[in-house]
């Protein structure tokens, strides 16, 4: 089976990174995962989800690559009941009721699925960056997207 | 200011807003105005300038056609929520720059059942946003109303009063859509779209137009018995940080709004304070963004809408009387013409001839308030 990540320019395999402001973040205890990668203007210090060119606070600043924290906390969520029109696809046996939300990353708050309980989601709970699923290709390919899931015991 | 610098509002028409598949976006514009003209007693060859707005049901310039072909200068407008007030101060800020002393401002729209469609390139997004489920405005509405239920202390049940009280004023509004009440059992019981949001916390996409003659200083007088004056109108777009729809991703916070610049800006321009206003009409896509907007506003602090809404200070005998006509809740949000039916509302109730509950004790400071994408904002006082 092939995977595939959505959408390259979403991320960043930490080890092909070399101009990455936040060393913190490079110790990725699964490896070679994909971490999330936006942009930091270096005029305003604004982070912004997926990258861009130019900052959208200020005219001054140049805008880098910055590796986003893997951890945060669900700062909003809902839940979608019905099914989304196209372009949205659907996973393998169809559309299921998912969770999504913004995650506070601290410098960010991106927005994400939740892969998180029903029984167990609120505002405040701490959750990890992962994979999941997101739908498959014609030729067989998985393509997978991110997601957050509760941080589990130890892991903090 | 003198009076001759004044704008005012000296006529008003309406198209009912719900679902007619036997009439056109252009049909109910037409009909709007000619009741408009009516309403002020004159005749289409006396408006000295127009503008008109639809987002999806046809350029509105066309309508010479139908009205007369004098020659007025007529400007289009597509300006997403803030369509009808675009129009409004297109024609308002002619006549005070000379261009005519009467001027029209129309706006309709007749949309397709259901959610909007979107396309994630039209917003600058990559396909994946769409393509993995997070490109809805529900969803927006239900994330941003959660995280403010949260950081206030409100609950669901503040969400089912914002519903009941709509659904409560449409029933009696002859030009409404959903006529019929609702109890807010039956509105937190109904189904779950996104929460803390059900089915009957939303609008729906529908259809309608609505229409104002406008006159400058003494010609308002001249026509009209009782006219409206447009104190201020205030158009804002978003500033960074705003919460808005189709967001990949926020900064930390705080996240102003630009309804928050809106009001305050109609506030001074008017002289008026938040306190002062008698009949209100806010944007309620749905109900979690009503509860926002009364506090962005102004009208009332953060956190204090559940109180106010048990006490029926939002009714139309309550203090701030809020979205009497049913708002977009009761009348469903036909984009071009719903900014325009808030004006054709408030007008109605400052001159005592509400079409549906009127406001009792003579309102005198109305005040109108639309919201939309991407963080835009227009908010208005009348005053009589
Ligand atoms: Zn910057």
């Amino acid at each position: 089976m092939t995977t595939r990540l959505i959408d390259e320019s979403l991320f960043e395999d930490v080890e092909d990174v070399e101009d990455i402001e936040n060393v913190e973040n490079r110790a990725f205890d699964d490896g070679h995962a994909p971490r999330l990668a936006g942009a930091r203007c270096s005029g305003c210090g604004t982070v912004v989800f997926p990258r861009q060119d130019s900052c959208p606070r200020c005219a001054d600043g140049a805008m880098s690559t910055r590796v986003l924290p893997v951890s945060g906390r669900v700062w909003s969520w809902t839940l979608q009941a019905f099914p989304p029109k196209p372009p949205y696809r659907p996973p393998t046996g169809g559309h299921q009721p998912y969770l999504v939300g913004y995650v506070d990353l601290g410098e960010v708050l991106v927005e994400a699925l939740l892969a998180v309980p029903r029984a167990d989601i609120r505002i405040g709970l701490p959750v990890r960056l992962t994979t999941v699923p997101a739908y498959w290709d014609e030729d067989g390919t998985e393509v997978v997207t991110f997601a957050f899931h509760p941080e589990r015991d130890g892991e903090r | 200011m003198s009076r001759s610098d004044d704008v005012y509002v000296v006529g008003c028409g309406m198209h009912p807003f719900g679902r007619d598949e036997s009439v056109t976006g252009m049909d109910m514009a037409e009909r709007a105005v000619r009741e408009a003209l009516a309403d002020a007693g004159v005749a289409w060859e006396d408006i000295g300038y127009a503008a008109g707005g639809s987002d999806v049901s046809g350029k509105p310039d066309t309508l010479v056609g139908r009205l007369g072909l004098t020659g007025v200068p007529f400007v289009n407008v597509q300006n997403g929520c803030a369509t009808g007030a675009s129009t409004v101060l297109a024609v308002a800020n002619a006549l005070r720059a000379g261009e005519a002393t009467l001027g029209l401002a129309v706006g309709f729209d007749k949309h397709e059942r259901g959610a909007f469609h979107v396309s994630a390139a039209r917003y600058g997004l990559g396909d994946w946003y769409a393509e993995t489920g997070m490109m809805l405005t529900t969803q927006f509405f239900a994330l941003k109303t959660q995280r403010y239920l949260y950081e206030h202390g409100l609950s669901e049940r503040a969400l089912a009063m914002v519903a009941a009280r709509a659904f409560r004023n449409g029933a009696h509004h002859p030009l409404a859509w959903r006529r019929k009440p609702l109890t807010e059992r039956e509105i937190l019981d109904s189904a779950e779209v996104s929460p803390p949001l059900t089915q009957y916390m939303f609008c729906s996409p529908g259809q309608g137009a609505a229409a104002l003659v406008l006159a400058l200083g003494d010609r308002a007088f001249d026509l009209c018995e009782r006219p409206v004056k447009l104190a201020s109108l205030a158009f804002r777009t978003r500033r960074f940080g705003s919460f808005e729809v189709f967001s990949p991703w926020l900064p930390p916070g705080p996240h102003h709004s630009p309804s928050v610049d809106a009001a305050d800006a109609a506030f001074r321009t008017a002289e008026v304070r938040p306190t002062d206003v008698q009949v209100a009409q806010l944007q309620d896509t749905d109900s979690g963004s009503e509860l926002i907007h009364l506090a962005e506003t102004g009208l009332c602090g953060h956190g204090e809408q559940e109180e106010l809404l048990a006490g029926g200070a939002t009714d139309p005998t309550g203090r701030i009387p809020v979205n009497t006509d049913g708002g977009c809740l009761a009348g469903g949000e036909p984009v071009g013409a719903s900014g325009l039916r808030q004006f054709h509302e408030v007008v109605r109730q400052l001159q005592g001839r509400a079409p549906g509950v009127q406001v009792p004790g003579a309102p005198r400071v109305g005040f109108t308030h639309v919201y939309g994408a991407p963080g835009i904002s227009a908010c208005s006082v009348l005053t009589i």
